[in-house]
């Protein structure tokens, strides 16, 4: 009995804010709920049928796809260049660390509304310092092919860092002796980057990527603060999934968009924990 | 032991803040509206209420973007804790079919003289289904939208010689939206950081709806057949088509971004002196008095032909069906004593306090009283709203998204607005077939 008294209160908490919740919102997309008219009904399938019927999930798909893919190559290869960069000890290295690391501690929905104002085709202060360099002032906010590139700009700002912060780690776990080995066997700079460097820090580095991956695959702040939840060339999953339940105020529906990005994101994530697993097997 | 067992749940029961079921012993209420000078001008008569009836009244302001979810969150409560809601035009139709708003026909009837209310406001803000006679909400707010312009410009002395050079008329507030275009046109001079007009453009959530939705009805389009829901031809019609082409066209004369202009935003370039006309909601405008003194002047939305609209804003006051019955008769009590005239009259004394009732409209008190009134008491009877539906939501989101996407050179207008009744035609076939809209 005694050792149920110990996994019970872990238990209770996983069943009330976990299994609870997940197994209610299944029920929920099965059926009408409407978020303040009345009690659920249900509508069998109907709700899946129009996720997977309705053209503006799959441009939410595209869309999301698009993010994911860009936000998280251009932080991939940026944080690895700065944690590259900053990888010797240098005057300041814990100074300059901090202040590159101070975006990912910051809000995103407040980074959202700051980098609006940055944005703004009038008065936003990037325009004005491009058009002091004489350079074009493009409408990032209105373009609708720069709609989307914002919202990945705001992105790349915010968790560079925190893949600059996972490559050092990486790169610090190397021991010094490999390199050591190849500088006797008089390795070219790429062969260490390319068969030393990269191979022992690419499971810490997928391990980054999973977690940002599944992060930006909910992607919902910087595009409320930009365009709004209902602007095509914006629209996320998470964008679409919040205009359905609070814009159509519907819930059952709304319930089973959100089930099938779970499903995404849950298959994402054993794509890449499977790979994780096949590396460290490698190693 | 049994008794002390007794008196703790009782005081448990109390802190709970239940409610009193008798009206008699009701002392506050709490009215829900969003975040506005109306609400603290409604929140300052309330003290009045009070002193008079012994009620208390709370006003609980709501920012307007998030206004729509937290009220509908609530109504997903058993009890809400508002008594009162000063809910948007577009939602009646919700409130009422699903049961959240107590109907009001047969009391307003006794408590306000209806033939005092505007016809547009009674129609919009209080009555569903449209022409039915059934009312859910009285009215609160009337609002509209109209244009702010710069006065000092219109009268600058060089100003008017060049623009009578350039188009053969004089420089004054546009009559027609060939005049607005002209004066936009003359006003756009981006070197100078100087643009013709900011137009109400934001895609969040129904800003461009209404920034078009005059132009739609003006140049011959509607949102359909409120009867039938019949929409193909109507809000994808030629008329239609042109009003958005016009819409277009005038993002030539918008400043930088002029494309999505939320209801705040669009008056950014007007305060910082870098346009010369300003499409908002009245209520918006005390503060452009505030800002800019006699520098503004205001004047109703143009005409195309002899067809002049105004897309209606504005809310009516409804009661909540989930609060007790005491709670709903004291929420009567203030909406009757809201209502009456005298009331209106110390109503249209505070910051965008705009009455429905006809005859303050038409009295030269409340025209004067502000360098805007004349300009809202003229647009009362142009307005024209969105659907009110329960289904109004989902009807927003395609106008928003296509009209967005044309506005931005996406498609073209025609293409837009097929989309727009293609999607709406959809929306409307779904709702009749799970029986929220009649069959």
């Amino acid at each position: 009995m005694l050792k149920y008294g110990f996994v019970g209160p872990a238990l209770a908490l996983l069943i009330t804010l976990n299994i609870f919740p997940l197994a209610y919102n299944v029920w929920l997309s099965f059926t009408n709920y409407d978020l303040s008219g009345g009690g659920p009904r249900s509508v069998g399938a109907r709700n899946y049928r129009e996720v997977f019927t309705e053209p503006r999930y799959a441009s939410a798909i595209r869309t999301t796809a698009l993010f994911v893919v860009a936000a998280v190559g251009l932080e991939l290869a940026l944080g690895f260049a700065l944690a590259l960069a900053l990888r010797e000890r240098f005057f300041a290295k814990p100074v300059v660390l901090t202040v590159l690391l101070v975006p990912m501690m910051l809000s995103p929905a407040v980074m959202g509304l700051f980098w609006h104002l940055i944005f703004k085709g009038d008065y936003g202060i990037l325009n004005q310092a491009l058009g002091a360099m004489g350079l074009p002032q493009p409408q990032w906010l209105t373009d609708p092919s720069l709609k989307l590139v914002s919202c990945v700009l705001i992105d790349v700002w915010m968790w560079t860092p925190f893949m600059m912060l996972i490559s050092l780690a990486a790169l610090n776990s190397i021991p010094r002796h490999i390199y050591e080995a190849a500088e006797i066997d008089r390795a070219s700079r790429w062969t260490v980057f390319g068969r030393i460097t990269l191979p022992m820090c690419a499971p810490l580095l997928l391990l980054a990527v999973l977690l940002r991956t599944t992060d930006a695959l909910k992607q919902f702040d910087y595009v409320m603060v930009i365009t709004g939840p209902n602007d095509a060339a914006t629209q996320t999953l998470s964008a679409l999934l919040y205009q359905v339940s609070f814009g159509g105020f519907k819930v059952g529906l709304g319930t089973a968009y959100g089930f099938v990005v779970l499903v995404a994101v849950i298959a994402v994530a054993t794509l890449f924990t499977r790979y994780l697993g096949l590396l460290q097997g490698r190693r | 032991m049994t008794k002390r067992l007794a008196c703790l749940v009782a005081l448990a029961l109390a802190a709970c803040g239940r409610k009193p079921d008798s009206g008699g012993d009701v002392k506050s209420i709490t009215i829900w509206w969003a975040q506005w000078a109306p609400a603290d001008g409604l929140q300052e008569l309330g003290k009045d209420f009070e002193k008079e009836t012994g009620i208390a009244v709370t006003v609980h302001q709501t920012p307007w973007p998030s206004y729509q979810d937290q009220v509908n969150l609530e109504f997903g409560n058993k009890e809400t804790k508002f008594d009162i809601v000063i809910g948007d035009s577009q939602w009646i139709g919700r409130g009422a079919s699903k049961g959240l708003y107590v109907e009001l026909t047969d009391w307003l009837k006794g408590a306000v003289d209806m033939k005092t209310v505007h016809p547009r406001a009674a129609k919009y803000l209080c009555e569903y289904p449209p022409d039915s006679g059934k009312y859910w909400a009285a009215p609160c707010e009337t609002d509209g939208i109209g244009i702010a312009y710069r006065k000092d410009w219109f009268e600058d002395a060089k100003e008017r010689d060049a623009f009578k050079a350039k188009y053969g008329r004089e420089l004054k507030a546009p009559d027609t939206y060939e005049e607005m275009r002209d004066i936009a046109e003359f006003f756009t001079r981006p070197n100078d950081k100087r643009y013709g007009v900011a137009w109400l453009t934001g895609r969040g959530y129904d800003a461009l709806t209404m920034g078009y939705e005059q132009l739609l009805y003006a140049f011959g389009g509607s949102w359909g057949d409120p009867k039938t829901f019949a929409v193909k031809g109507h809000v994808n019609s030629d008329g239609a088509v042109a009003g958005l082409e016009y819409l277009k066209s005038m993002m030539a004369f918008s400043p930088p971004g002029g494309a999505k202009l939320d209801y705040g935003e669009v008056m950014e370039p007007f305060y910082n002196g870098s346009t010369a006309m300003s499409v908002n909601y009245f209520a918006f405008f005390p503060e452009v008095v505030k800002k800019l003194g006699d520098k503004a002047g205001f004047c109703a939305m143009p005409k195309k032909g002899d067809r002049r609209f105004a897309s209606l804003g504005g809310q009516g006051m409804s009661i909540s069906a989930k609060v007790s019955k005491g709670r709903q008769d004291a929420a009567r009590k203030f909406i009757a004593w809201f209502e009456q005239l005298k009331i209106q009259k110390e109503w249209i004394k505070k910051p965008a306090g705009f009455p429905a009732n006809t005859e303050i409209l038409k009295s030269d008190e409340f025209r004067k009283a502000s360098p805007y009134n004349a300009a809202f008491a003229d647009s009362v009877d142009i307005l024209v709203d969105f659907w009110n539906v329960p289904i109004f939501g989902e009807l927003l989101a395609p106008v928003q998204q296509y009209v967005g996407e044309a506005l931005d050179g996406k498609r073209p207008a025609k293409e837009a607005l097929d989309l727009v009744a293609e999607e709406h035609e959809k929306i409307f076939a779904k709702a009749r077939e799970s029986g929220e809209l009649p069959k």
